[in-house]
């Protein structure tokens, strides 16, 4: 008898964990009894916009389409890339995704992103509203919502104290206007240079930005890599002159995006390449930070149009998903000339939408500003599309501290890089 | 007479002293996570860095406090924790007297395995891994999170118990046995009362670990409502900038429940480990 | 003694005593019947941790070793064999072999401090010249690292160690050091920054274990050595050590196991830089999966990492069975 109960109990423990691990299984397709549909929605953006805002779009959603519902699932930039990796790995994304341009090219060749071009076809979706669609191999799988640049913010206060009083244009200009920042002493620094490894991002934004405002390109006509050339040569030479002048922030070599802008929202340096998304955000920690945003600076002798740097919210649909229509839907509603516009003014973006206008009213003055910067220049980013982008930046981030530190020349940087490229493009 | 005492008096402040030096070094960070909470978060880069601000402010644990979301993550944290500290300990107990109080063919395979387990990184296993709990139906729910966190403590929760019933003489359970009641009832009625040192030791050990788990709780779930408070700390820490003093106010939050527990069980918990590990 | 067993309670009975009452209940003794009477109860208590590391932990580890002889795995639908290929692709990476030595010095400085603060702290708050409350209050205040969770641990040290964060700050002011140094940006500094990192976040449970242990070791042990005229340190050398050294030693060899799977701490404090001074087997395989989409070479990155650890698993077990 006693024993008896003793095995029915250690049954019982046994039966407990084979029932936790199997019971809850079971697919959910995310379309219920009375016919509608939910769909799952992984971004990054809801948390970077005003509280609330970006629920009350899905609303709105649910309300034009009463069929289709809408459960975002919302984390930071990091998490929701180390997410997404994951649930392609294992062919599990949810319908719609949250798209940076670096990631697509890999997400389209494990076959976990939909051919939008197909769902554009099957939905009549007029194709001429968008102002850029990210394709790979002339598949587009990616559709840019809003669009942020990247311009030179500037402390005002920093640099009229310093005695600098026309913005700098060119890199002359800059590296001066940095040095006489760096001259003001205490923690004062002319400029900040993230590199830190575990998110590359730093070589798109801060590095090759230079590169891209002098017209420059890192890349052949046929998407080779370029990088010995004489213009990504000066750029390298260039940031290594900042270095050596002593006028980066310290700690570059580790700095994170984050440190980047807690350090000009501190006043600890006085310009930065970043977001105009992030315009708001410095606001809110210090509102007394009087600052502005510039074109970046080119190659002294350059007259023509700068490029400048952006990076997107863009949007795409998971292969696995068995909505894609209704997913497509939720595109739709997206790119829509009204709600386009409202969602990149809510962002302090530019919208994906040709015709959709931003309603700068409302808005800061700055803001203005950068669209002015923007139109007068062309948005640039070479690493959208590439393969294994985030690996291209690592490995670019690895040589270029090893000059930064004078372990290596910059040309012999250049030309490990262009190897370590060459092997992946 | 004297000298000895003045030599004692000398030990004792010499002990004071390096305790005191000790607990710098441990406590400093804290305390500067502590003031680090009160500050708004333009003042934490301030020069010179201060102590105390004037601004002093509870705002930071009023904005967690008040928020639903973050609630919902020390929630979450507790269940999973507990969950994970109960049913570690019951498998933990059984296994432990299998391997204290039978031979068995395989029995030293078996133990080496278990053991050997915690040498798996888990960072080489996200991947599969990821994909055999959607399998299982288990992504982005407690069962997948306190099952996961279960193969981690479980090892070290198994050596643990073992060494403890091991300390336990044998003709505890067999005068039981004796008198007709079966090795269940034995373990039970018997072995576990007196056991309660060591499985407060595993306890511990185990909420620890499960409470603070970082990896996996990232990666096993995808919605707010599953999260865990590391993973609502990391939150905080967001692309653009960090909320300091509200990063810094959960993880005091965060190390309250764990500190209670501590309080509430050192001296149990000292003591499991010194009849468990110990004399392992 | 290679019969060792864990089970070990002195002088052990010829046959186990557990096996006679369900013996000699079992009706007549078939062979199988006479096994499963035997082992089924031990099995039985086994059973869920076996399905619960067979189903949770066996398995992926299988998975990840076929991955590591395939190549294109999970990226592309159709993966082909490639034998050893991926090995030999890790095993002559510089940057692995450079993650490997950087590993081997984070776990082995990490440990041996672990271990000497441990031991060090444990002492003093065992001692008998304190009162039980003043030791108490010290107690909590030494636990405090092992209370938080790994994110903030590298948050705080980040905000402490930035150039222009209060340590350089205390350094410079008070230190009379010129200027501030970059802890975890400079290449000569950010490992052993790191590593001490770790060990403000380690050594507690090191320092309770071996607290537990100081509080086993009878006081009979210490009359004695003073009876025979050894003072202070005569007595921590013959009594303290030789009593603590399985302690020590299986903490050591946990530690080192631990220390060696650390990944968060890595990540959100240098991510591996500057200039890979500071990356590991666990960063290196993580890039290689999450950013390069590698998951061949980081499935046989993951399988070398596996055999290590299991050597250090191998030294546990004997470590165990010696007992």
């Amino acid at each position: 008898m006693t024993r008896r109960r003793q095995l029915l109990g250690v049954m019982a423990v046994a039966a407990l964990l084979g029932t936790a691990a199997v019971g809850c299984g079971g697919s959910d397709d995310g379309a219920s009894a009375d016919g509608s549909v939910t769909l799952e929605f992984a971004q990054w953006w809801a948390p970077e916009l005003p509280a609330g805002s970006f629920d009350k779009l899905m609303t709105e959603f649910t309300a034009q389409n009463p069929n289709i519902k809408v459960k975002l699932l919302s984390g930071p930039y990091a998490s929701t890339k180390q997410q997404l990796v994951s649930g392609a790995a294992s062919k599990t994304l949810p319908d719609v995704v949250g798209l940076d341009g670096a990631w697509v090219n890999d997400f389209a060749k494990q076959g976990a992103i939909a051919d939008l071009s197909a769902l554009m076809t099957d939905a009549n979706y007029d194709q001429n509203q968008l102002a850029s669609q990210i394709q790979i191999q002339g598949t587009t799988y990616m559709i840019p919502v809003v669009n942020f640049v990247y311009p030179l913010f500037v402390n005002n206060d920093l640099l009229s104290k310093a005695g600098v009083t026309t913005p700098p244009s060119t890199r002359t200009e800059f590296l001066d206007a940095a040095k006489k920042v760096t001259a003001l002493g205490g923690n004062v620094k002319g400029w900040a240079l993230p590199l830190d490894t575990a998110v590359p991002n730093g070589i798109q934004n801060d590095v090759m930005s230079w590169l891209w405002a002098s017209g420059g390109t890192m890349l052949t006509k046929d998407g080779k890599p370029d990088l010995t050339s004489a213009q990504v040569k000066s750029t390298i030479e260039y940031v290594k002159s900042l270095n050596d002048a002593d006028v980066i922030a310290p700690g570059s070599l580790t700095m994170k995006e984050q440190d980047k802008v807690e350090k000009f929202t501190t006043g600890q340096v006085g310009m930065v390449i970043d977001s105009l998304a992030h315009i708001n955000l410095i606001k809110k920690n210090n509102p007394s930070l009087n600052f502005t945003v510039l074109p970046l600076p080119a190659e002294d002798s350059y007259t023509g149009k700068r490029g400048i740097p952006y990076a997107s919210w863009g949007i795409g649909v998971a292969d696995s998903s068995e909505h894609k229509a209704e997913a497509f839907k939720l595109v739709e509603f997206l790119m829509s000339k009204e709600k386009n516009a409202e969602l990149s003014t809510l962002a302090n973006g530019f919208p994906g939408n040709k015709t959709a206008e931003p309603d700068f009213s409302n808005s800061d003055p700055l803001f203005k500003t950068a669209f002015d910067i923007y139109q007068a220049g062309y948005p640039a980013n070479e690493f959208v599309g590439l393969p294994k982008s985030e690996d291209l930046m690592r490995s670019f981030d690895e040589q270029l501290q090893l000059t930064l530190t004078g372990k290596q020349s910059a040309d012999h940087t250049l030309s490990k890089a262009q190897e370590d490229w060459a092997s992946v493009l | 007479m004297l000298t000895r005492k003045r030599r004692r008096l000398g030990a004792k402040i010499a002990v004071f002293t390096g305790l005191c030096l000790g607990a710098a070094f441990a406590g400093l960070p804290v305390v500067w996570m502590l003031s680090t909470s009160f500050k708004p978060n333009g003042e934490v880069f301030a020069v010179p860095p201060k102590l105390f601000t004037k601004n002093f402010s509870f705002d930071a644990y009023t904005a967690i406090l008040s928020d639903g979301a973050q609630l919902r993550f020390f929630l979450n944290s507790y269940v999973v924790a507990l969950s994970v500290t109960a049913l570690t300990l019951l498998v933990a107990i059984l296994a432990a007297y299998g391997f204290s109080r039978y031979e068995f063919p395989l029995k030293k395979s078996i133990n080496a395995v278990i053991i050997s387990v915690q040498a798996v990184p888990p960072i080489t296993l996200v991947i599969p891994y990821f994909g055999l709990v959607v399998t299982l139906g288990l992504y982005n729910t407690y069962p997948g999170l306190i099952l996961t966190h279960m193969v981690f403590t479980l090892p070290y929760a198994i050596i643990m118990m073992t060494a403890y019933f091991n300390t336990l003489p044998k003709e505890l359970d067999e005068s039981v046995k004796v008198d007709g009641a079966s090795s269940w009832t034995a373990l039970w009625r018997v072995l576990v009362p007196v056991s309660v040192p060591g499985m407060v030791a595993v306890g511990v050990y185990t909420f620890m670990i499960s409470w603070n788990e970082y990896l996996f709780a990232l990666t096993l779930t995808r919605t707010d409502d599953m999260r865990t408070v590391p993973i609502g700390i990391q939150l905080l820490m967001g692309q653009h900038s960090y909320e300091w003093n509200q990063m810094m106010a959960m993880s005091i939050l965060g190390s309250i429940p764990v500190l209670i527990l501590f309080l509430l069980f050192q001296r149990r918990f000292i003591g499991g480990l010194t009849s468990g590990a110990v004399k392992a | 003694m290679n019969s060792a067993k864990l089970d070990h309670a002195p002088p052990a009975p010829p046959a186990p005593v557990a096996v006679v009452a369900p013996q000699t209940r079992a009706a007549p003794p078939g062979r199988a019947r006479r096994f499963l009477a035997k082992s089924g109860a031990p099995f039985g208590y086994l059973s869920p941790t076996m399905i619960l590391i067979f189903v949770l932990m066996i398995i992926p580890i299988v998975m990840v070793i076929s991955y590591s002889f395939k190549d294109n795995v999970i990226v592309q639908q159709n993966s082909v064999f490639v034998g050893f290929a991926n090995y030999t692709t890790v095993l002559t990476d510089p940057d692995f072999l450079a993650a490997l030595k950087n590993t081997f010095v984070f776990i082995t400085v990490s440990t041996v401090a672990h271990l000497v603060l441990g031991l060090g702290f444990a002492l003093m708050l065992n001692t008998s010249l304190l009162s039980g409350w003043t030791k108490a209050i010290f107690r909590i205040i030494y636990i405090l690292p092992w209370l938080f969770t790994v994110a903030v641990i590298a948050v705080i040290w980040r905000l402490m160690l930035d150039p222009s964060g209060v340590v350089n700050y205390l350094l410079t002011t008070l230190g009379g050091m010129q200027e501030g140094v970059n802890w975890l940006s400079d290449p000569g500094k950010a490992l052993w920054a790191l590593t001490f990192i770790n060990i403000w976040a380690g050594f507690p449970f090191f320092m309770i274990s071996i607290l537990a242990g100081l509080q086993g070791i009878s006081g009979d042990l210490y009359e004695a050595a003073s009876v025979d005229g050894a003072g202070p340190v005569r007595q921590f050398w013959n009594v303290t050590i030789p009593q603590l050294r399985p302690v020590l030693i299986s903490m050591a060899v946990l530690d080192l196991i631990w220390t060696s799977q650390q990944f968060a701490l890595i990540w959100m404090t240098t991510g591996g830089g500057p200039l890979n001074v500071t990356e590991m087997l666990s960063t290196y395989t993580y890039k290689q999966a999450f950013s390069s989409y590698e998951f061949a070479t980081a499935s046989a990155a993951a399988v070398i990492v596996l055999l290590l650890t299991m050597v250090l698993a191998f030294f546990y077990v004997r470590l165990q069975k010696e007992r």
